[in-house]
């Protein structure tokens, strides 16, 4: 694809008129996923790991999310648009590829197009991917699901020893 | 055991969804000889089918049919959103019955009325219904167990000064009661109770039903119209099974229990030459004063581990606020609950993004946290309507659902979420969210009961002003929405409105 700075403000401009059919079912073409066009794209992963930065935790839980959205997202043109338009929007904030700014300025360009529909879907399934990722449950110590152990009866849903007497 | 009804038999009553209020009343008409054909949108699952996994499980039970507008949590399977509910069952108050007597009509948007009855002559059916359920703390049944966010709550809430606080009031087992086992604790309940401790009519009022011998489920058959004859009495159902095809169940009267949304869609959707505007709509009322509660939710980083996710998700009942005191600066009250939930649960109520975010999530094993749940007033504004044009795949028009929260709602959240802080701070939280939660799980209003029928769609009875054998059973007839769950209320007025046809039908007056 050519990176030319015309190349880029035509596929912004495009990117515009694409987002005012967000609310239409129909019109859409197949998407052009230029931007995310491989499964384990630096800059998907960056922006997952700017989304929920959790420190201490390792790259490869932020590929793996980073992935399996790619990889949803791509399956359908509606939704890999989703990522031509967040990846051009975040080009354009900077002026320059988003990947290569400084944490700040990548922090600024996500906090200027949060307000997009697009950056909502985006944010919406990397959160129910992230969220619900076996190492990030890891990470923050959530077992998941308890019936096989036949719940927290007997193992703790009560064992608070902390807190203060009240009557 | 199970029945099988014909089509053209004109005897039955039929029973338009399977859940609180449909699965209750149909099991008291089959209970009392009544035969009754229950239709039901979703599938039958069983217990073995209910995972520890909310996505696979949104994706077996949750209703996805296309809606425009305010969002809903609500079930498409048999036993409806008792099967994703908390089990949290107050009654209303006294005060909250007489809503626009206590508070005055607040503004000239809001459309409160006062309930046709009284608390006074709901308690005994409350009675029946926290019998039927098994409410923890009532009829001899013990007190929920008290979980660890349940303990801070209490601890906090009485250190900031409340008294009233309980763990009490839960449709969940404590103890094995009625063919079902005692709560394990698993932290699922919004996934479906995978051992059953929970009520929910799946495996409560339907197995019931079909042992009267009275009564027969049909799963997957989506009601798409209520017919009518020349004299305006219902006479039929037509609905929609799996494979697409159309029948027609004759009936002698119809109930109509779809969680608002389905019901006042249904309604509409059977607009006739008789009845231009839909059914039981002279007024004007059907799908209007549509009401969900003020809802809102505080998450809280505590100074040591609470492990929040373990056991029931929701125990414990904050009362203190659910008062009418002017000087708060809202009209109504609202209770707060002890809430729990998974890692995705609360970075969705949080909502945004960055480390003001994951400072929450990284302390995932000492958060705490409530949810906000209080009386919201009724506006006609507030309403489900039918799209002028969009289809969806059953072919019917799509609902519009507006719902906008009115300035006492917003100030109400605000006076939860202050007190939510001060329950925390008492015990050194560290870091503290509160905000809105519109999950859109409690739905009343849209076919209210009302004295004057200018006022609302049906009577004291859930009964329409306009058509004698009418009936609607859910939470559509709230004539205002108090501030609790609504679930209980939902129940005692099912049983309260079976022994009302029964004794119609005595009479020879239905």
């Amino acid at each position: 694809m050519d990176d030319s700075p015309v190349t880029r403000r035509r596929f912004i401009l495009g990117a515009v008129l694409a987002c005012s059919v967000i609310a239409e079912p129909r019109g859409w073409l197949p998407g052009n996923v230029a931007w995310a066009d491989t499964p384990a794209d630096p800059a998907l992963i960056r922006l997952v790991r700017l989304l929920f930065p959790h420190a201490g935790l390792a790259d490869g839980a932020y590929a793996d999310v980073a992935h399996i959205l790619f990889t949803s997202f791509a399956s359908n043109p509606e939704t890999g648009q989703l990522l031509d338009l967040a990846g051009s929007a975040l080009d354009a904030q900077v002026d320059a590829d988003w990947l290569d700014a400084d944490e700040d300025s990548q922090i600024s360009a996500i906090r200027n197009i949060e307000g997009e529909a697009f950056f909502a879907a985006i944010l919406a399934g990397v959160r129910g991917t992230f969220y619900y990722h076996p190492k990030v449950w890891t990470h923050l110590n959530y077992p998941g699901s308890s019936k096989e152990h036949g719940g927290y009866k007997h193992r703790g849903f009560n064992d608070i020893s902390w807190l203060p007497e009240v009557k | 055991m199970a029945k099988q009804y014909a089509l053209n038999d004109d005897s039955v009553v039929v029973v338009i969804g399977s859940g609180a209020g449909g699965g209750t009343v149909a099991n008291e008409l089959a209970q009392k000889g009544i035969d009754v054909v229950c239709l039901e949108a979703g599938s039958r699952l069983t217990l073995a089918d209910v995972e520890n996994n909310p996505p696979v499980m949104d994706a077996k039970m949750g209703w996805h049919d296309k809606r425009i507008g305010a969002f809903l949590w609500v079930c498409k399977t048999v036993g409806g959103t008792t099967m994703r509910w908390s089990g949290v069952t107050p009654r209303l108050q006294k005060h909250e019955f007489q809503a626009l007597s206590t508070y005055g009509q607040i503004d000239a948007g809001t459309s409160l009325i006062d309930w046709p009855i009284k608390l006074d002559e709901l308690a005994p059916y409350y009675e029946k219904a926290e019998k039927k359920m098994g409410v923890s703390g009532t009829h001899g049944i013990p007190p929920s167990e008290e979980t660890n966010n349940y303990k801070v709550f209490k601890a906090g809430a009485k250190l900031a000064g409340y008294k009233q606080v309980t763990s009490e009031r839960m449709a969940i087992n404590p103890v094995a009661r009625d063919g079902r086992p005692g709560c394990q604790q698993l932290s699922f309940c919004h996934a479906g109770c995978a051992i059953g401790a929970k009520w929910s009519t799946l495996y409560t009022e339907i197995p019931k039903a079909e042992l009267s011998g009275h009564f027969e489920l049909r799963a997957n058959a989506m009601a798409v119209r209520i017919s009518h004859n020349k004299a305006g009495k219902v006479t039929g159902v037509v609905y929609r099974d799996n494979d697409g095809d159309l029948h027609e169940q004759k009936a002698r009267a119809v109930c109509v229990a779809g969680n608002v949304v389905e019901t006042a869609r249904i309604l509409l959707n059977s607009n006739s030459a008789l009845f231009p505007q839909g059914l039981a709509n002279s007024s004007g009322q059907v799908g209007r004063n549509y009401m969900r509660h003020t809802f809102g939710a505080a998450l809280a980083v505590m100074p040591k581990p609470v492990n929040q996710h373990r056991g029931a998700r929701q125990t414990g009942i904050l009362y203190d606020e659910q008062i009418h005191d002017s000087s708060r600066g809202f009209a109504g009250g609202y209770q707060l609950q002890a809430i729990g939930g998974d890692p995705h649960t609360w970075s969705g109520t949080i909502g945004g993004w960055g480390r003001e975010h994951t400072i929450f999530l990284d302390n995932y094993t000492s958060l705490a946290g409530l949810f906000i749940t209080g009386e919201d007033p009724p506006e006609a504004s507030n309403r489900i309507s039918l799209h002028a044009t969009e289809r969806d795949d059953n072919g019917l028009p799509v609902p519009v659902i507006e719902y906008r929260n009115h300035a006492n709602t917003d100030a109400m959240r605000d006076h939860a979420i202050s007190a939510s802080r001060r329950i925390y701070d008492s015990l050194g939280a560290t870091h503290f969210w509160g905000g809105d939660a519109p999950v859109g799980c409690h739905n009343m209003g849209v076919a209210r009961m009302s004295a004057n029928p200018k006022d609302g769609v049906t009577n004291r009875w859930g009964q329409t002003h306009d058509i004698s054998n009418l009936f609607i059973s859910d939470g559509s007839v709230f004539s205002s929405s108090g501030a609790g769950n609504p679930t209980l209320t939902i129940v005692a007025l099912a049983i309260r409105q079976a022994d009302h046809i029964a004794e119609r039908m005595n009479q020879k007056t239905l």
